[in-house]
C-alpha cells in the first residue's frame, strides 16, 4: 500500500538525485578547459523495485544511477596511432628542418668552399709560380677542409641535439609509464565497488596520450580494466601494474649516439619505439645521417683524387709533391681532412708543375680535372655534393609532408574526441536548467503531497 | 556533430595559426625573393642550385684566368711588334751600309745604332708582366734572354742573347678540361730554334761586320734579317691568334657563368608577382580568419540565460 509518507521518502531520494546530477553538470562545467577531462553524464534511474499496489506497481520515484564518461571507443581506439605517427614525422621534420647548413644559397657553405678551391686553383694555373696565387690556392684548400669540417660538424651537432632531446623523452617516458602502471592498481581498487573512477580513468587517458606521443606504444585493455601498452616491434612499456624502464646508451657502432634498451622483470632488450622518440631517432639516422656519411665519402674520395695527382707533380723546389690534404680513415674524413701542415707553412711545396719550369702549371690543370673526376659513386664532387643536398632536402620535404598529413589525421580524431568526450558550456547549461526544472517539480510534489497531509490531520 | 567549448577555442587557435604560419611563409618569399631556401623547399631544385653555383663560380674563375693569360700575350704581341719594328730598322741599316758609297765611319756609327737595337730587342724580349718574364716558356722567373755583352775590342759578344728560359710554352684553362697556350716560344722565334733564323746571332754578325767595316759581311745580313722580320710577324701572329682564342674563351665563359646566374635565378627566385599575389592572399586569409573568430567569440548561452 501506497502511503503519502512513501511520496515524501520519494520525493526525498529524487531530489537526491537531481542534486547528483546538477552535480555532475556543474563539475563538467568546472572542467570545461581541464585537458584530459572527458565529460561526465549522470544516470537517473528509477527506483527499485516499484511497490506492488493491488495488482499494480507503483514506481518508487528516481535515483542516481552512475556516472560515467563520454568516450568514444572507436575514436579512441584509433587515436594512440594517429598521436605516435604525427608526433614521429613532426620530431623528424623539426629536426631537419631546422638545418641550414646545406641551404643551397647560403653564405660560405661547402659549395662556395668547393667552387672557391677550384676557382683558386684556376687563377694559379695562369701564374704558377706566383706567390700570392700559390698562397691563396693553399687557403682556399684550408677553406674546403675547414667548410668541410664546419659542414659536418653542424649535422652531427645536429645529431647529438636529437640524443639530447631523447635523452630527455626517455626520462617523461620511464615517469609516465610509472604513472600508467601506478593508475593501473588504483582504477583496479577503486573499480572493485563497482563504480566507475572517472577522474583516475581520466589521469590515466592523459597519461596514455603522452606516451602514445613519445613512444608510438598502443593501448591493450585488460579483463581487470588495466591497461597495457605495447611499443611497435610488441615489447610491453606497460604490462598491468608493471612498468618497463626505458634507458638511453651510447651506442659505440653509431658514433656514440644514443640506443634505446627497454628492461622488464629482469630482462632487456633493444627497442626501436615510434612517436617522438621514433622521429627523433629517424631523422639523427636517416636524413641527417645520411648526409654526414655522404659528406665523409666525398670527402675521403676528394682528398684522395687530389691527393693521387698532386704527389704526380712535383712542387717549385723539384721535390715531388706530397698529399696536399691529410685525413687518415673513411669513417670521419669529412671531420678530419685538413691540409698537409708543411703546404700550409710552405707554398712553394704546392706541386704545380710537372716536368717544367717554375711555371709550369699542368699538374694545377690535372687538379682542376679532378674537378670532373667521378668519384666512388660515379659523379664528380659538386654533382656527389648536389646529390647529397637532394637526398636531405628530399628527407625533410617527405617528413615536412608526412608531419602536414599526419597531423591533419590527428586533428580530425582529436576533433572527433572532442565532440564526444569535451565539455559543452551550452549544453551543460541546458542540463542544469532542465534539472533546475525536474527539482522545482518534485520540490512540488513534496510541498503538495505535505498539502494532502495538512488535509488528512484536519479530517482526523 | 556535436561542437563544445573546447573544439570552438581549438579551431581558433589552429586556424589563427595556419592563417599566420601562411602568411609568415609569404612574407619571407615576398622579401627574400627567394623560393628555395631550403633543402626541402624543392630538393630538385636545391642540388641544381649547389651543382649550377660551383659551376658557374668555376667558369667565372675560368674567365679570369683567361683574361689574365690575354693581358700577358697582348703584352708579348706589344714587344714582337716593337721587336719587329726594331728589326725592319736593322735591315734597313744592313740594306743602306752594304752599300760601297759609306765608309767606316758611317757603318762604325751603324754598329753602333745596331748594338743599341739589340739591346732594345733584348729588353723586349725580357719583357715582364708582374713579376713574370712572359717570353721564357714555364720558366718564368728569371729573365730569358742575357742581355748585350761587349767584348774587349768593342764588337758584340757570341753570348748576346743567349736564351735561358724553357722550350716550353704555358698553358691555361680556357674551358673545364680544356687547356690553351698561353705564351709564345721565344727560342724560335728570336734564336731560330727548329730550323728558322737565329735572330741575335744575325743582328751580332750585322754589328761586328759593321764594326769591322765589312761591306760584304753586312750584305751577307740582308737576307736573314728579313726572314728574321718575317720571322717575328709570324710569331706576333700567332700571338694574334691565342688572343682571339682567349678574347673569345673569355666571352663564353662570361656568357656562361651570366646563363648559370640565369639558372640559378630559375631555379631559386621567387616569382615577384606571384609572390605578391600570394602575400596579399595571405594577409587576406589572416584578416578573415581573425574576424571569424572574434565573431564567433561572441556567442554563448552564458551570455543569453
Amino acid at each position: 500500500m501506497v502511503d503519502l509518507f512513501h511520496i515524501l521518502s520519494m520525493g526525498a531520494s529524487s531530489l537526491d538525485a537531481q542534486t547528483g546530477a546538477a552535480a555532475t553538470n556543474a563539475n563538467n562545467l568546472e572542467n570545461v578547459d581541464t585537458p584530459g577531462y572527458a565529460r561526465q553524464m549522470a544516470r537517473l534511474e528509477p527506483s527499485l523495485p516499484s511497490e506492488l499496489v493491488g495488482n499494480t506497481y507503483v514506481g518508487n520515484g528516481a535515483t542516481l544511477g552512475q556516472v560515467t564518461q563520454a568516450r568514444d571507443r572507436f575514436v579512441e581506439a584509433q587515436l594512440p596511432v594517429a598521436f605516435g605517427n604525427a608526433a614521429s614525422s613532426d620530431a623528424t621534420a623539426k629536426v631537419l628542418g631546422a638545418v641550414s647548413v646545406l641551404d643551397p644559397q647560403g653564405s660560405g657553405g661547402l659549395s662556395s668552399a668547393l667552387s672557391g678551391f677550384y676557382s683558386a686553383f684556376s687563377a694559379l694555373s695562369q701564374n704558377a709560380s706566383d706567390p700570392s696565387l700559390r698562397q691563396a690556392a693553399v687557403a682556399a684548400a684550408g677553406a674546403l677542409a675547414l667548410s668541410f669540417q664546419q659542414t659536418r660538424g653542424s649535422l652531427e651537432s645536429a645529431r647529438s641535439g636529437a640524443d639530447q632531446s631523447v635523452a630527455g623523452d626517455v626520462s617523461e617516458v620511464n615517469s609516465l609509464a610509472s604513472q600508467v602502471a601506478s593508475l593501473n592498481g588504483q582504477i583496479r581498487a577503486a573499480s572493485a565497488s563497482g563504480a566507475q573512477p572517472n577522474d583516475l580513468l581520466d589521469a590515466r587517458q592523459k597519461a596514455i596520450d603522452q606516451l602514445a606521443q613519445l613512444t608510438g606504444a598502443t593501448v591493450v585493455p585488460t579483463s581487470e580494466g588495466d591497461a597495457s601498452l605495447f611499443l611497435p616491434g610488441g615489447a610491453a612499456l606497460v604490462s598491468s601494474l608493471q612498468a618497463a624502464t626505458l634507458s638511453a646508451v651510447p651506442d659505440p657502432s653509431n658514433n656514440g649516439h644514443l640506443a634505446l634498451n627497454l628492461s622488464l622483470g629482469g630482462t632487456t632488450s633493444s627497442v626501436s619505439p615510434g612517436g617522438e622518440l621514433g622521429g627523433l631517432l629517424s631523422a639523427r639516422d636517416g636524413g641527417l645521417g645520411s648526409a654526414v656519411s655522404g659528406l665523409d665519402t666525398l670527402a675521403w674520395d676528394l682528398a684522395g683524387a687530389i691527393n693521387t695527382v698532386h704527389q704526380a707533380g712535383v712542387d717549385l723546389d723539384g721535390n715531388a709533391g706530397q698529399a696536399l690534404f691529410t685525413v687518415s680513415s673513411a669513417a670521419g674524413a669529412a671531420a678530419q681532412i685538413a691540409v698537409n701542415p708543411a703546404i700550409v707553412g710552405d707554398t712553394d711545396l704546392l706541386a704545380t708543375r710537372t716536368t717544367g719550369g717554375t711555371g709550369d702549371a699542368s699538374n694545377v690543370l690535372a687538379l682542376l680535372a679532378t674537378s670532373s673526376t667521378p668519384l666512388s659513386g660515379g659523379q664528380d664532387a659538386s654533382a656527389t655534393l648536389a646529390q647529397i643536398t637532394s637526398a636531405f632536402g628530399a628527407a625533410a620535404q617527405s617528413a615536412s609532408a608526412a608531419s602536414e598529413a599526419d597531423d591533419a589525421i590527428k586533428t580530425q580524431l582529436v576533433t572527433m574526441r572532442q565532440s564526444t568526450s569535451s565539455v559543452s558550456t551550452d549544453d551543460e547549461l541546458v542540463e542544469m536548467q532542465k534539472t533546475q526544472q525536474a527539482y522545482a517539480a518534485i520540490a512540488k510534489v513534496i510541498s503538495t503531497t505535505d498539502s494532502m497531509l495538512d488535509t488528512l490531520v484536519q479530517i482526523t | 556533430m556535436r561542437v563544445t567549448d573546447t573544439m570552438f577555442y581549438d579551431r581558433a587557435e589552429v586556424d589563427g595559426a595556419a592563417a599566420r604560419s601562411r602568411l609568415d611563409q609569404a612574407t619571407a618569399t615576398a622579401s627574400s625573393g627567394l623560393r628555395v631556401v631550403q633543402p626541402g623547399d624543392d630538393p630538385g631544385a636545391a642540388g641544381a642550385l649547389v651543382s649550377e653555383g660551383v659551376n658557374m663560380q668555376r667558369i667565372g674563375a675560368i674567365a679570369t684566368a683567361a683574361g689574365r693569360a690575354a693581358d700577358e700575350v697582348t703584352a708579348a704581341s706589344d714587344a714582337l711588334g716593337q721587336i719587329q719594328t726594331s728589326l725592319a730598322r736593322a735591315s734597313e741599316i744592313a740594306v743602306q751600309l752594304s752599300s760601297s758609297q759609306y765608309g767606316a765611319s758611317e757603318r762604325a756609327g751603324g754598329a753602333a745604332e745596331v748594338q743599341a737595337l739589340i739591346s732594345t730587342i733584348l729588353s723586349d724580349a725580357n719583357t715582364k708582366v708582374g713579376d713574370r718574364y712572359i717570353f721564357g716558356g714555364t720558366a718564368d722567373s728569371a729573365q730569358p734572354f742575357d742581355g748585350l755583352a761587349l767584348a774587349a775590342d768593342g764588337t758584340v759578344d757570341a753570348s748576346t742573347g743567349t736564351y735561358r728560359g724553357a722550350a716550353d710554352t704555358r698553358q691555361v684553362e680556357i674551358a673545364p678540361g680544356v687547356a690553351q697556350d698561353a705564351s709564345l716560344r721565344a727560342d724560335v722565334a728570336l734564336r731560330g730554334v727548329g730550323g728558322g733564323v737565329d735572330v741575335i746571332a744575325t743582328l751580332t754578325s750585322l754589328a761586328n761586320a759593321l764594326s769591322a767595316n765589312n761591306a760584304a759581311g753586312v750584305a751577307a745580313t740582308v737576307g736573314q734579317l728579313s726572314q728574321g722580320v718575317s720571322q717575328v710577324s709570324t710569331a706576333q701572329s700567332q700571338a694574334g691568334t691565342c688572343l682571339d682564342t682567349l678574347d673569345t674563351a673569355v666571352s663564353a665563359n662570361q656568357a656562361a657563368s651570366s646563363d648559370a646566374q640565369k639558372r640559378i635565378a630559375n631555379l631559386g627566385d621567387a616569382d615577384e608577382i606571384q609572390s605578391a599575389s600570394d602575400l596579399a592572399l595571405a594577409q587576406h586569409a589572416l584578416d578573415t580568419s581573425l574576424t571569424a573568430i572574434s565573431q564567433s567569440f561572441k556567442f554563448s548561452l552564458v551570455d543569453k540565460l
